[in-house]
């Protein structure tokens, strides 16, 4: 009896803080999409910048999410699939980006390739990051590439090398099993890896900030314009980035769950 | 056909050491060993998924130790059928067809013709994850002899089927074998696999050929005590030889409490290892009911029904397998008085 009663509060409690969390998270999210009116949210979002601000971040966002893909597919294949000197401390390097805050990320890579020999060398050939869009991409890939490489590692690790060895005799190079069996056998994890990369590139804010700088129509992502129009206090533009935002985050997460669903990120 | 010179390798948990064989053409081998003895790194090592630490591979006399698997003419076959789960079973039947460059006719046609020789036609459309088992197994047979290999390797092929399935595919790698004419290399922990198959065992305990021979040979002449233990001589006797006559040796057994006459070179003084399996007695309620040279007197321990047998341990420690119906018209019981006798010939003996 006296466990029943101890089993049942604990019940009523746990749920309880589910709930208080279910519905902290929504009056949040209801909030900002409520500020303002329809209308006044149309026209912000018809508004020049706003527009601006969409394009940038879904074209930084894409490419910097094609960059992680096109390095993190040979990267965590290797540390999948083979064995080598320094295996232990590059799969824990990879992770450092991770926990890095944003803001000490950028930090590094203004210093990286506004100060070094390194940096000059490659403005010189035209590849200018510090205050451009250049630099919104490096920054979204940096902070982001461990999510894409976390997923296709496990991705790869979860793929019987068996696998291509079979394709092998049956006539494929190492590359052509690679192409013809794993990379197709590893659809869901680039799917998720590509969702969630894309998403979070998006909402990047401090290490882009840090490198590109925030000017209106010329570094300002969704994020960026938010926080520049908070500060001059244009709240109707601020929320309709804050809007847009929050409708990538919920289709992405949509997207993630339903493909993602083994790949996990930590 | 298929020669493995001193073949060594090792990948920590699994290893082969100094590993020598000769495999004919045509011929089904079968490579027979406990888990973990290095079986399925020597069929990669042949199939050159592995490179040899040392040794050399030579496939119709053509060293092939550097080529990569998809130059050495070599179909495989896993346990667990590694199907592409992303293509039907026709697409993968077609993968290695596809990658030889062949015309699409061309490979419809031959994918056609195995599906029909294995009867998985009416599966053609399907992906492999709704496929049974030894449906799976099928495909992945199709999809390995497709490419005309020269050999065929077969790791644990039947060992994740039902005992039925496992059966039926058993007679259909025999058939593949006289169809194709390929060299088919299996192997098994199995031995009744083994034992049904092969032409020849090869059997491999903890990386190294222990044994090569006829199924009879390794079953019934096993060269050690290991080996005599892996391969079911469950009557290991240690003796002296007693004295030879005409090449059969009165071996005096202190364990039993009586001599064994066996069929060998071995000679009076010699200290010998006595290896009788248990299936070649026969148990009888009188002396002198068979031809047999050795007819042993003992009372019985131990009845224990195993299928359609019964496994039997006698006072003196000797363990016969007899079948039901043997049991029944004698009418064995615990503590029953019985003979039993065996040939000369059965028994095999090996230097102690």
């Amino acid at each position: 009896m006296l466990k029943e009663l101890k089993v049942s509060k604990i019940k009523i409690i746990t749920i309880l803080s589910c709930l208080l969390l279910a519905f902290f998270i929504l009056v949040l999210i209801t909030c900002v999409v409520t500020h303002t009116t329809l209308p006044a949210l149309m026209t912000s979002l018809a508004s020049r910048e706003i527009q601006f601000a969409i394009k940038l971040s879904l074209t930084t966002a894409a490419i910097s999410t094609i960059l992680c893909i096109a390095i993190s597919i040979p990267a965590a294949y290797a540390l999948a699939r083979y064995d080598f000197f320094g295996k232990n401390v590059i799969n824990t390097l990879m992770d450092v980006p991770l926990a890095l805050p944003p803001l000490v990320a950028g930090v590094g890579l203004l210093i990286l390739f506004g100060t070094t020999s390194f940096g000059k060398t490659l403005a010189e050939t035209g590849l200018v990051f510090v205050f451009t869009p250049l630099g919104i991409i490096i920054a979204q890939f940096f902070v982001n590439v461990p999510f894409m490489f976390r997923i296709l590692r496990g991705t790869f690790q979860g793929i019987n090398p068996r696998y291509e060895h079979v394709a092998e005799t049956l006539g494929c190079t190492e590359a052509q099993a690679f192409w013809r069996v794993t990379l197709p056998m590893s659809k869901n994890g680039l799917m998720a890896g590509s969702v969630i990369t894309w998403s979070k590139g998006i909402g990047e804010f401090g290490a882009a900030l840090m490198v590109a700088g925030a000017t209106r129509m010329k570094t300002e992502t969704l994020p960026i314009s938010l926080y520049l129009n908070m500060s001059c206090g244009e709240l109707n533009l601020a929320i309709a980035s804050a809007t847009i935002l929050i409708i990538i985050s919920l289709v992405s997460l949509f997207f993630f769950e339903r493909y993602g669903g083994f790949a996990r990120v930590f | 056909m298929i020669r493995i010179e001193n073949i060594s390798k090792d990948l920590g948990e699994f290893f082969l050491r100094d590993v020598t064989l000769d495999i004919n053409e045509g011929e089904y081998f079968v490579i027979l060993g406990p888990t973990g003895a290095g079986k399925t790194i020597l069929l990669e090592t042949i199939a050159g998924i592995y490179r040899p630490d040392s040794g050399r591979i030579l496939l119709s006399d053509r060293d092939v130790t550097e080529v990569p698997p998809r130059e050495r003419s070599i179909g495989m076959v896993y346990q667990d059928y590694i199907l592409f789960p992303f293509l039907t079973v026709a697409e993968n039947i077609g993968f290695g067809l596809k990658s030889r460059k062949i015309g699409k006719g061309e490979i419809k046609r031959k994918v056609d013709e195995l599906e029909v020789l294995l009867d998985i036609a009416h599966l053609a459309h399907r992906y492999p994850a709704t496929l049974s088992g030894g449906e799976q197994q099928k495909v992945a047979i199709a999809r390995a002899i497709a490419i005309e290999p020269r050999v065929l390797l077969l790791d644990e092929p039947l060992s994740a089927l039902d005992s039925r399935t496992r059966v039926y595919l058993r007679e259909e790698l025999k058939r593949v074998k006289e169809e194709f004419g390929i060299t088919m290399v299996h192997v098994t922990h199995d031995q009744t696999e083994a034992l049904v198959l092969a032409d020849r065992i090869a059997v491999m305990m903890q990386g190294r050929i222990m044994q090569v021979g006829t199924p009879h040979e390794v079953f019934n002449k096993p060269l050690n005590n290991d080996l005599a233990d892996f391969v079911g001589v469950e009557n290991i006797l240690s003796g002296v030889v007693r004295n030879n006559e005409d090449g059969v040796a009165e071996i005096e057994i202190a364990d039993i409490g009586s001599n064994i006459f066996a069929v060998s070179e071995y000679h009076a003084g010699d200290a010998v290892k006595v290896f009788l399996r248990p299936e070649e007695i026969i148990l009888s309620g009188h002396a002198g009911d068979s031809t047999a040279r050795n007819d042993i007197k003992g009372r019985i321990n131990e009845l224990q029904d195993i299928g359609p047998l019964t496994r039997v341990k006698l006072d003196s420690g000797i363990i016969a397998l007899i079948t039901k119906q043997s049991r029944e018209s004698i009418g064995l019981q615990i503590g029953t008085e019985v003979y039993a006798t065996f040939k000369a010939t059965s028994v095999h003996v090996v230097r102690g």
